[in-house]
């Protein structure tokens, strides 16, 4: 007999963390380590594919809420290449100050609300908050400091809407700026105040040894322009990335796996930067790194939390810097002609190198396009750390072993960080 | 994005109450969609035959109510209310 019965649930369905972790165990050793991401791919290449040229900042901008800055200015360097017009004076220091603003967003968002509460012991930023309120709060400003400098200069925050092949839609008066350059004072003291402050957390021995990639320019601490260097000796121009560096489709993945061809894995983001970059530091920034003990090198990803701090000192002291020169250029954007071509972008995501390519016809119409994020160019590198680290903690219960597996993601600061509280780690074997 | 997450959490959450329940075949689920959800009911409908299919729940009848409260607690998440089950002469 056949019964039809109704059950009442009242079940909050969930979104589960777009991550996952694989330990393979064999005779007590770690055999694997797998980082899968579920999150399914956007295909936003094949989408550019037809639209036109100036679309292409403004599309890729919704890849990340977090640097939609990073892509939108790969997608401008890349189209400019490919009309053969540089921007130069006032503009290029406003896309600097632009990313100045993302570096600050992003890097504070991680240093405070991801990365500090597993140091002190905490499963988030609101139960940080409880005990530490000053200190959550100096972070929450700083935050919107970042937040104010990319809202005045492009419009909004998350997704911003003023820049464009060229250089921008419209470009703000001095004074637009008047109230936020008070506020960087605040925000570079209290930058520094947090290099101090994360020096001070208690950091593993734990110093893998990795090849670092990061833009290399002759005298700044790169955003935009540079060559692409390694710590390795490589050193080669944009345009040539894709004879040096692949990614691989893996099948526990859906994000690719970057490597370099010759060698293998490579790391990018801010030790990467670091570790090529330091002599080009302001001299404020590179004092708060040597009282932190970075040293001329910093191999230890626990310690990317110091890296980021030093980072915001630089984002803050140079926000200052072009501010204070600042004179409204006549013009928002410079003019071009739009031809059929091929162009380049590789400029500094706060996560590391972001590499844009596009081909364009003669209206303008993209024919192809390529897009490398940070994140994808890391996973093989994080992927190898993490099986270094299980091995010294493989003795620890599940439980503890998950929250350690947490942590050390969220030293990469990967674009899936925020899921990774819900990181379901699997181990299999004996 | 986060639809198919969403819908792996849904699918599993039924598939256990048909568990519990003895239950060969799912036939409804009723589930109410708060108004910050991102989802329309004919959006949603779309995801749950996609994720129902193969499984004891295909061809289930779906019921969804949408709510236009912004202000309900729950404004954001996607509640399931009930599941209907045949349950297959084993009760």
């Amino acid at each position: 007999m056949s019964e039809a019965r109704e059950i009442k649930v009242d079940y909050l369905a969930r979104v589960e963390g777009e991550g996952g972790m694989t330990v393979k165990v064999r005779d007590g050793k770690v055999e694997d380590v797998q980082v899968r991401i579920y999150e399914p791919p956007r295909f936003f290449e094949a989408f550019l594919r037809g639209r036109k040229y100036i679309e292409a900042s403004d599309i890729t901008a919704r890849i990340c809420g977090i640097c939609p800055v990073a892509y939108q200015m790969s997608a401008v360097h890349a189209m400019e290449q490919a009309f053969g017009v540089t921007v130069g004076g006032q503009l290029r220091e406003l896309r600097r100050l632009l990313y100045c603003g993302e570096w600050i967003e992003s890097h504070v968002l991680h240093v405070y609300m991801l990365h500090a509460p597993d140091f002190l012991g905490y499963q988030d930023a609101i139960s940080l908050a409880r005990d530490h309120r000053a200190v959550v709060e100096q972070g929450l400003r700083l935050k919107k400091i970042g937040n104010e400098i990319v809202t005045t200069l492009a419009g909004r925050e998350i997704h911003p809407i003023n820049v464009r092949v060229g250089g921008f839609y419209r470009v703000p008066l001095r004074e637009d700026f008047a109230k936020l350059r008070k506020e960087l004072d605040w925000a570079l003291d209290a930058a520094v105040k947090t290099v101090d402050f994360v020096a001070g957390l208690p950091f593993p021995d734990f110093e893998p040894q990795h090849e670092y990639v990061a833009l290399l320019h002759p005298e700044e601490y790169p955003f935009n322009e540079g060559d692409i260097a390694s710590t390795a000796g490589l050193r080669i121009k944009k345009d040539d990335f894709l004879e040096h560096f692949e990614e691989l489709h893996v099948r526990h993945s859906n994000a690719l796996h970057g490597r370099i061809k010759a060698r293998g894995p490579y790391f990018v983001g801010p030790q990467a930067r670091y570790n090529l970059n330091r002599d080009r530091l302001s001299p404020i920034a590179r004092e708060a790194a040597d009282r932190a003990g970075l040293g001329a090198r910093c191999d230890n990803p626990f310690k990317s939390i110091v890296v980021r701090a030093v980072e915001t000192v630089e984002a803050c002291a140079e926000a200052i810097r072009i501010l204070d020169a600042y004179e409204r250029p006549d013009r928002p954007f410079v003019d071009y002609e739009i031809k059929a071509g091929v162009g380049h972008g590789c400029t500094e995501a706060p996560r590391g190198i972001l590499y844009h390519r596009y081909e364009v016809d003669e209206k303008g119409d993209i024919v192809s396009a390529r897009i490398i994020p940070p994140t994808a160019q890391n996973l093989p590198a994080i992927e190898a750390d993490l099986r270094h680290f299980v091995t010294e903690h493989i003795d620890l219960d599940q439980e503890n072993l998950t929250w350690k597996c947490e942590q050390a993601i969220r030293n990469y600061d990967p674009c899936i960080s925020c899921a990774t509280h819900f990181l379901k780690l699997e181990i299999d074997g004996d | 994005m986060h639809e198919l997450s969403l819908m792996k959490s849904l699918m599993r959450k039924v598939d256990e109450v048909a568990d519990r329940e003895g239950a060969g075949r799912v036939l409804g689920v009723k589930v109410w969609l708060g108004a910050l959800s991102h989802f329309s009911p004919s959006h949603f409908e779309e995801h749950f035959v996609q994720a129902a299919t193969g499984t004891r729940a295909e061809g289930a009848r779906l019921d969804c109510v949408l709510s236009d409260d912004i202000g309900h607690p729950h404004a954001q998440d996607v509640l399931i209310e009930s599941v209907l089950v045949d349950r297959d002469g084993q009760g």
